[in-house]
């Protein structure tokens, strides 16, 4: 489905909410003020303060010589490592897809260390999901389950999950919805669900609790080693039987803290057994879901791929992985921060091979790059689609003008000079 | 330079949870090399029992350790009115990435959200720059 925008609508690409109903104000090509975005998303709009320079080996350069440089480098390399891509557009991710193709290279997105697993089960057809519509329109008890969106993805609780009035849900959050926290922590999200609607569980001791609920639903005493009140088990179990439509949100507290997904497929099995549930993935780049979408269409994988005379595919084609053993010879890296997102022991190897960094703003990556080309920020000064947390693909337009290059059109002249 | 100098600082392990928070996001897409995303990013929360076991007060810099890295960084009570001793929070950031294990029994997934450190009273010293982290 294409979500089409008025004229005077832009989208935000802050995070994967992807909300689209923002209004900005220009001052000849600048865009001065935003309207209705968070916080986050007014910062990601306006720009950065540092942007990118177009730069070989530290010496400001022109594009062309830059791009040249970007395609040497993959030539040469063996095993390069293409790796981001959660910040891009996906026609931008396609050509990223074919460069990695071309180049014999080891291709990966964010969701490796991310959301990845629940967006494959997904994907797979081993989880229910929904879109955040008919969430806003429908769900009756939302958990949220080691995710914060107070903090993560701010206007997701007042458009979509628990402020909004639906169609379904007149009376809104005061009468017709159930917000649950399930947290190591009292988050601000748990302070709104308060302290009846907060479940706080010691860290790594998730999948026990989704056991303890298996249990609990089946009418059986939901037994945890760490002591949970029992009582407020039933509590719970008890509310998420009456849900007509329930949603989990699954945030990252809840994904590192699984060793498989063995115990939410069980959880949500048991839980359409007796009630009605979903789940969606609380995606944080804008685009990292799209890039799961994409290279799942091409290779029938969400990420950890290699390209060769077939497409390889598992834990040690992770860019986390390649890079612990230096696996990989150069990478190019689009649109995301790998030194400032990855543990530093793992990221540190990239400083010692050829590097190039595509992105609007300069990053500790950019900083250690040999080449630096600048892109234009996608959603205001390029458009393209992109696939919202939900699955659902939004269409982002053009708002200013820009010298810039977008980086779907960066990686194509790399493509083409490859 | 007093007294206190001259002794050992008590030092305690502790575990580090990662979270996210709006406001330091926020000030990354600023500038991820301004002063607002590390007065934002470059701080421990603790239990205010952890941080008497310290020998700190609110604000003082601490060392923040483990096998993979070491930083220093602002200690701050997290607020939190359950008790939370030996467990400490970190906002996601290179501050806290400095000491993510590379250890992922060969999954691809490091434990951004279980990281075994220990923490000592840096006295007085500076946080450590994004640059510096290296």
């Amino acid at each position: 489905m294409v979500v089409c925008l008025s004229n005077n609508y832009y989208v935000c690409t802050g995070c994967a909410l992807l909300c689209d109903d923002i209004e900005v104000e220009l001052e000849g090509s600048s865009l001065v003020k935003v309207h209705s975005a968070c916080r986050k998303g007014v910062a990601r709009m306006k720009g950065c303060e540092t942007p990118l320079e177009c730069a070989v080996n530290g010496k400001s350069t022109d594009t062309d010589t830059a791009i040249k440089e970007a395609a040497r480098i993959l030539s040469n390399a063996e095993n390069p490592l293409i790796f981001g891509h959660g910040n891009s557009s996906s026609q931008a991710q396609r050509k990223a897809i074919a460069i990695a193709r071309k180049t014999g290279a080891y291709l990966d997105d964010t969701s490796s260390f991310c959301q990845g697993p629940i967006i494959e089960a997904i994907l797979q057809g081993k989880l229910r999901t929904c879109t955040l519509d008919e969430v806003k329109d429908r769900a009756d008890v939302i958990v949220f389950w080691g995710a914060d969106p107070s903090s993560s993805h701010p206007r997701h609780m007042s458009r979509y999950s628990y402020f909004p009035r639906g169609k379904e849900r007149q009376r809104g959050w005061e009468e017709d919805r159930t917000a649950i926290c399930i947290d190591v922590r009292k988050s601000d999200t748990a302070e709104i669900c308060g302290n009846n609607g907060t479940y706080i569980i010691p860290p790594g001791e998730d999948a026990e609790f989704m056991d303890a609920l298996v249990s609990g639903l089946s009418n059986k005493v939901p037994k945890t080693s760490f002591d949970f009140d029992k009582k407020r088990i039933l509590e719970l179990t008890n509310i998420l039987k009456k849900a007509k439509f329930g949603v989990i949100f699954a945030g990252l507290g809840l994904v590192y803290s699984l060793k498989d997904l063995e115990p939410l497929f069980a959880l949500m099995d048991k839980l359409n057994s007796v009630s009605s549930f979903h789940l969606i993935p609380m995606v944080g780049q804008y685009n990292m879901r799209g890039s799961n979408h994409n290279i799942f269409e091409e290779t029938g994988y969400v990420n950890r791929v290699k390209f060769g005379t077939e497409v390889l595919h598992g834990p040690e084609y992770s860019v986390v992985e390649a890079l612990k053993e230096k696996a990989v010879d150069a990478a190019l890296i689009i649109g995301s921060d790998p030194l400032s997102s990855l543990p530093l022991s793992v990221a540190r190897y990239l400083t010692e091979i050829p590097l190039i960094t595509i992105d609007p703003c300069q990053t500790l990556t950019s900083s250690k790059s040999d080449v630096t080309i600048p892109c234009a920020l996608a959603g205001v000064e390029s458009g393209g689609t992109a696939i919202r947390m939900d699955g659902v693909e939004v269409e982002m337009k053009k708002i200013i003008e820009t010298d810039r290059l977008s980086d779907e059109e960066i990686l194509t002249r790399i493509l083409e000079a490859l | 330079m007093g007294f206190g100098q001259f002794l050992a600082a008590p030092e305690i392990k502790l575990k580090l949870i990662t979270y996210r928070d709006v406001f330091q996001d926020s000030a990354k897409e600023s500038s991820r090399f301004g002063e607002e995303y590390e007065k934002l990013s470059a701080v421990i929360r603790l239990d205010p029992k952890d941080i008497s076991k310290l020998a700190i007060k609110e604000g003082d810099t601490v060392f923040v350790k483990n096998g993979s890295g070491k930083v220093i960084v602002k200690a701050m009570k997290s607020g939190y009115e359950e008790p939370h001793p030996g467990i400490a929070y970190m906002v996601n950031g290179p501050w806290s990435n400095a000491l993510v294990p590379d250890d992922t029994g060969g999954t691809g997934v490091p434990k951004f959200k279980d990281i075994e450190a220990t923490v000592q009273s840096a006295k007085g010293g500076k946080v450590t720059g994004i640059l510096d982290i290296f």
